[in-house]
């Protein structure tokens, strides 16, 4: 147990407002934190929020869309983005791509209104074609800013990202050391979906002071899917006398891209996206996904994979049968579950997830 | 008095079960009851009365099932891992255990030396469960064991469509008004529930041999038409009810 004061969403909008910055609601899952920093805006990320009631979007969405979709359209509907200057709508799937014409073509918000779209599959073509749409969006922002910061300057909030991102993999590699419960170490490490990077990253050092050489004796599990919400997911697995040893999570490690090699900033922010960790919204190939996902278990003691899935999250459907194969065959189990992230989990889910646990620790 | 070593207890979310065995894992006593919703008194009044004929002084106490929460115990099994160990107990051999429950259904896969491989379980909804039968059983007020040999006897079949409990009940009566032979849209509604159950068993892969747990076994139809399905004769337990709380006595006697 460890104690770290984590300010939430509305006090860091509320202090950074106050700073003079503007603030951008930023939805899932890519999209470039530095080029939004050196204009002096803070991204907040909308993931749903989790238990929102999402009447008000269902007259504008399709029963079949995800929740995250439904909580997020919700959330602003409701007025909760009020306070924001910006919105933010990667293109990174179907349904988000159908809110950003919603908001477009629909609600018409009276905050300027950024969509992001992103290639799929890693090549030079893609990074060319991304670094092209970021120089869009700087043009974007510099009208709405009144100001024009140099490549310089933007190379400064690269370079604190990716300080930031080596940062995050520390904290992951040191996972096992910390006396951290699952639900702990996913609120430290989700705080950066809000915090400015100064005030993260002395969290994390702060988190990783307290590294013991003791290593957690639990079973490990590795958590992939979209976000851990409810977070009482974690929980489950924790009362199992387990843990999330480490993600593939789209709000997690799927956002902790490697250093950039180009000198030109643009490209650099693109072929960090782009060369990124595998992600279903990016088309990675069945084995991009696997060999990450293997390599994810190699690195620490994971027994096992659990895919928790956002309902109708269509992407990751998609890869589930051959990755469950593919990891039978590496010996590594594998579970699928879904889940809304506005229901409390299931019994028959908890069951299953306890099942599970039962399973990789007698087979181990 | 006998000495019980371990005590296995099922609280489904239908029946409660409760299976005491001795040190060498022969079950001295089984009880089963309509689950109470107080199922820790339910347990506690049980075990009182036991006490009477068997020295239960140091049996170990394993709880499994949707009211496990609320027993006190040793240690908390879930209900897969426990008809997975009852079955491979008793049978002596891995294969495909199917435990069909009042609520629940699940496919569990158990290897040669009786190690859970892989398991399906039906999420959020109860098709394919006994409370599929149930529900129309109850509403044409038929016994449960009187539709299973409406089903086993009848000449002719109705396709009953839909695999939700709530509609396939609505789908029974509209067949029933337009005149269908009540044997024939029970023989069907047993159908959807065991083409159901095989798409799940299909889903895991099938290994024979199939083994059945859980309340629904004892419905000769269920059974027989899982046996024209998979073209395999399923083994059954003689009280395929108890295997949860077996397997959960059993692992009482290794803590
Ligand atoms: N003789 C019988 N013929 C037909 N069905 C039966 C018979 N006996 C019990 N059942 C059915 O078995 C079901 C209960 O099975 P069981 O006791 O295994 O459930 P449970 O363990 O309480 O439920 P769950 O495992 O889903 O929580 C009921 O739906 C009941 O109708
Ligand atoms: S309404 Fe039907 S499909 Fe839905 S959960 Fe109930 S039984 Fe299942
Ligand atoms: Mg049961």
């Amino acid at each position: 147990m460890l104690h770290v004061k984590i300010p939430t969403r509305k006090e860091v909008i509320e202090e950074e407002k106050s700073k003079g910055k503007r603030i951008a609601a930023v939805y899932p899952i890519h999209y470039p934190r530095e080029l939004f920093r050196v204009f002096n805006i803070q991204p907040v990320e909308v993931w749903g929020p989790p238990k929102t009631d999402t009447k008000k979007a269902n007259a504008h969405l399709q029963s079949y869309i995800c929740s995250v979709v439904q909580s997020g359209l919700s959330f602003y509907l409701e007025g909760y983005l009020d306070i924001v200057d910006l919105i933010v709508v990667p293109h990174s799937c179907d349904s988000l791509q159908g809110l950003g014409s919603i908001f477009k073509d629909f609600i018409k918000p009276k905050q300027e209104l950024v969509t992001i779209y992103l290639p799929r599959e890693k090549n030079k073509e893609n990074v060319e074609f991304l670094a092209n749409e970021l120089k869009r969006i700087y043009k974007q922002l510099s009208q709405l800013c009144g100001f024009e910061p140099d490549d310089e300057k933007l190379m400064e909030e690269i370079k604190t990202e990716e300080k930031i991102d080596k940062l995050v993999f520390k904290f992951y590699k040191s996972r096992e050391n910390l006396p951290l419960s699952s639900r702990e170490f996913y609120t430290i490490l989700r705080s950066r979906e809000y915090l400015p990077p100064d005030k993260f990253k002395s969290i994390l050092e702060y988190a990783l002071l307290h590294a013991s050489k003791g290593k957690l004796k639990k079973t490990g599990i590795v958590l992939s899917g979209l976000l851990p919400e409810p977070m009482d997911i974690l929980d489950v697995i924790d009362d199992m006398d387990a843990f999330v040893a480490i993600d593939d999570m789209a709000c997690c490690m799927r956002r902790v891209y490697g250093e950039g090699h180009s000198s030109d900033p643009f490209e650099r922010i693109a072929e960090r996206i782009v060369n990124g960790p595998p992600d279903p919204t990016k088309g990675n190939s069945f084995d991009e996904r696997f060999e990450f996902i293997k390599s994810l278990a190699d690195l620490t003691s994971a027994k096992g994979v659990i895919f928790y899935n956002v309902k109708f999250c269509e992407p990751e459907y998609f890869y589930h049968p051959i990755l469950k194969e593919k990891l039978s065959k590496a010996q590594i189990r594998s579970l699928i579950i879904e889940n809304d992230i506005n229901e409390p989990l299931p019994q028959q889910t908890i069951t299953r997830i306890k099942a599970f646990i039962e399973m990789i620790r007698e087979s181990s | 008095m006998e000495t019980v070593k371990s005590i296995g207890i099922d609280a489904g979310s239908t029946t409660l079960k409760i299976v005491g065995v001795n040190e060498e894992g022969k079950i001295l006593f089984s009880i089963v009851e309509d689950a109470d919703p107080k199922v820790e008194e339910q347990t506690e009044h049980i075990l009182n009365k036991l006490k009477e004929n068997y020295d239960m002084e140091s049996s170990k106490i394993v709880a499994t099932g949707y009211g496990s929460n609320l027993i006190k115990a040793d240690k908390k099994v879930t209900e897969i891992t426990c008809h997975a160990k009852g079955i491979y107990e008793y049978f002596k051999t891995g294969g495909t255990a199917v435990d069909i429950g009042g609520q629940d259904n699940k496919v569990i896969l158990i290897s040669k030396n009786g190690k859970v491989i892989d398991f399906i379980m039906n999420d959020k909804c109860a098709s394919g469960t006994g409370r599929f039968l149930e529900n129309t059983a109850w509403r044409l007020k038929i016994p449960m064991e009187k539709m299973a040999e409406l089903a086993l006897n009848s000449d002719g079949e109705v396709k009953i469509s839909s695999t939700c409990a709530v509609f396939a009940e609505s789908e029974v009566i509209s067949h029933l008004s337009r005149g269908q032979k009540l044997e024939h849209v029970i023989k069907g509604l047993h159908r959807a529930m065991v083409k159901r159950i095989t798409s799940m068993i299909y889903t895991v892969g099938f290994n024979p041999p199939l083994m059945l747990s859980g309340g629904v076994a004892k419905n000769k139809a269920v059974v027989k038409m899982l046996e024209e399905e998979l073209g395999e004769k399923p083994r059954i337990p003689e009280n395929p009810q108890i295997m949860g709380a077996f397997g959960a006595a059993l692992i009482g006697l290794s803590q």
